[in-house]
């Protein structure tokens, strides 16, 4: 059973792993601490009042740059942009830091993602307004100069905690891709053929860890089902070393595919990799091995009653 | 010259493969056997599985050592790990305290021609294990 689809953002936290504990570590890290929610808490109406203005700060700033077209551009991503800083810069001075505010900081990590927002181009956007930002603490708080500038730091806690955030989540989203092409590459490297009526060949090649060891198990188990395999040749001539993590997924992948009423015939196994099993001290005698791939299929072949006739010399052979 | 120690950090998966290779790299550059390289590639890999299973993270460290009338390739495993309690044990075929054949530790000694394993309670484990070249 499938559960309700929850929002994008609620879906981005659960990966991303970020929840109230997170959260709270994240504002340890910039240290936020009380004496921060104090001093923001004093400007608190300052920058309320003036929300409009730095927003507007932080778009023109994006606008006047090539590459911050990409948001000033499409109007409805555009309003709700600022829409969203707006209530970002309002937010900053609430002093609840939380799971929300995080969530409120996501979303708009994912908005820039969508209209591909260079992460450079947004960091010296939210450095622009943050420098207008000091220039209204410094004017018109009314602060001493230290105080100032101790209020400003405090601020700017926020201002890093928050980006924190939307680097993350634009990164995270960035390398949802290179997740995505990871584990296509996984799929396509693992291929269960048919090259008989009820008969599998799965060629092995390169590094089995248990990530793959599990999606080798499982399409060669699809593919016993769907072709109602009785014979299986597994080649491992393509993996180079075999210690005894490999040699215990071969085992249980052999082991499963009997289950399901397919013999496996293990072939390729090299001379080194054959030492260094022995020398590990690991049984691979109840595997039925043969020693290379085309011995593997004639195996197959006879063991499923197949009986190969060559009709007559090919031209080939003769040399014509 | 070319006496540098290698040192890979061990925390995933795929750095085993990563040590895996680097002692390959090594052990061929020396001259040792395409069997032997094998069966070294396999040790380090043994050893950094264990890291990997029972430590978490650690490091393999790979060099040239010469000793008068020889050469060879030193493996040192090293985590600070939860320790071993029993070396012996542990070094014993068929002894798993994870989910595994139990055949890395005493495995790997086979594998290679000195093997030493030190480990202590709450400080973590260093194996030193050495082949030599034939």
């Amino acid at each position: 059973m499938h559960s309700v689809d929850p929002s994008p953002i609620q879906h981005l936290m659960r990966e991303m792993g970020i929840d109230e504990a997170s959260v709270e570590y994240r504002k340890r890290i910039v240290g936020i601490e009380a004496r921060d929610l104090e001093r923001i808490g004093a400007v608190r109406e300052l920058v309320v009042q003036n929300a409009e203005r730095l927003t507007s700060s932080f778009f023109d700033y994006l606008a006047g740059l090539e590459e911050g077209r990409a948001l000033s551009g499409d109007r409805v991503v555009l309003a709700r942009a600022r829409e969203l800083k707006r209530e970002h810069l309002v937010a900053m001075v609430q002093g609840n830091y939380g799971l929300e505010y995080a969530r409120q900081r996501l979303e708009l990590a994912l908005l820039y993602n969508r209209v591909g927002l260079d992460l450079r181009v947004f960091l010296a956007a939210f450095h622009h307004l943050l420098e207008r930002a000091g220039e209204i603490l410094t004017r018109h708080s009314g602060l001493a100069p230290l105080e100032g500038f101790e209020t400003f730091m405090s601020l700017k806690k926020v201002a890093f905690f928050d980006i924190g955030l939307i680097v993350d989540a634009i990164v995270f989203e960035r390398e949802r891709l290179i997740r995505q092409q990871q584990s296509a590459i996984r799929e396509l490297s693992t291929p269960v053929l048919q090259i008989r009526d009820r008969m599998l060949l799965l060629p092995i090649i390169g590094v089995i860890d248990t990530a793959r060891a599990r999606l080798v198990t499982e399409s060669l188990l699809r593919a016993i089902r769907d072709n109602r395999a009785k014979v299986v040749v597994m080649d491992i001539t393509g993996v180079a070393t075999i210690d005894s993590r490999v040699a215990n997924h071969l085992i249980q992948t052999v082991t499963a595919a009997r289950l399901m009423g397919a013999s496996v015939i293990v072939t390729g196994l090299s001379a080194e990799v054959a030492q260094s099993l022995v020398a590990l001290g690991i049984d691979l005698t109840k595997l039925n091995t043969v020693g290379d791939l085309q011995g593997g299929i004639e195996e197959a072949e006879r063991s499923l009653g197949y009986q190969v006739l060559q009709r007559e010399r090919p031209a080939i052979a003769r040399g014509e | 010259m070319a006496h540098q120690p290698s040192s890979v950090p061990i925390e995933r998966e795929l750095d085993i493969v990563t040590a895996r290779q680097k002692g390959r790299e090594l052990a061929a550059r020396l001259g040792f056997s395409s069997t032997d390289q094998t069966l070294l590639a396999t040790a380090i890999s043994e050893l950094a599985r264990n890291i990997v299973a029972y430590a978490g993270s650690g490091r393999i460290e790979l060099s040239q050592v010469e000793e008068p009338g020889r050469r060879g390739i030193e493996i040192v495993a090293l985590d600070a790990g939860p320790g071993i309690a029993d070396v012996e044990l542990a070094l014993k075929d068929g002894y798993s305290t994870g989910n595994s054949l139990g055949v890395g530790l005493p495995g790997a000694r086979r594998l290679m021609d000195d093997f030493e394993l030190r480990s202590k309670l709450g400080v973590g484990t260093t194996v030193t294990a050495k082949k030599w070249l034939r």
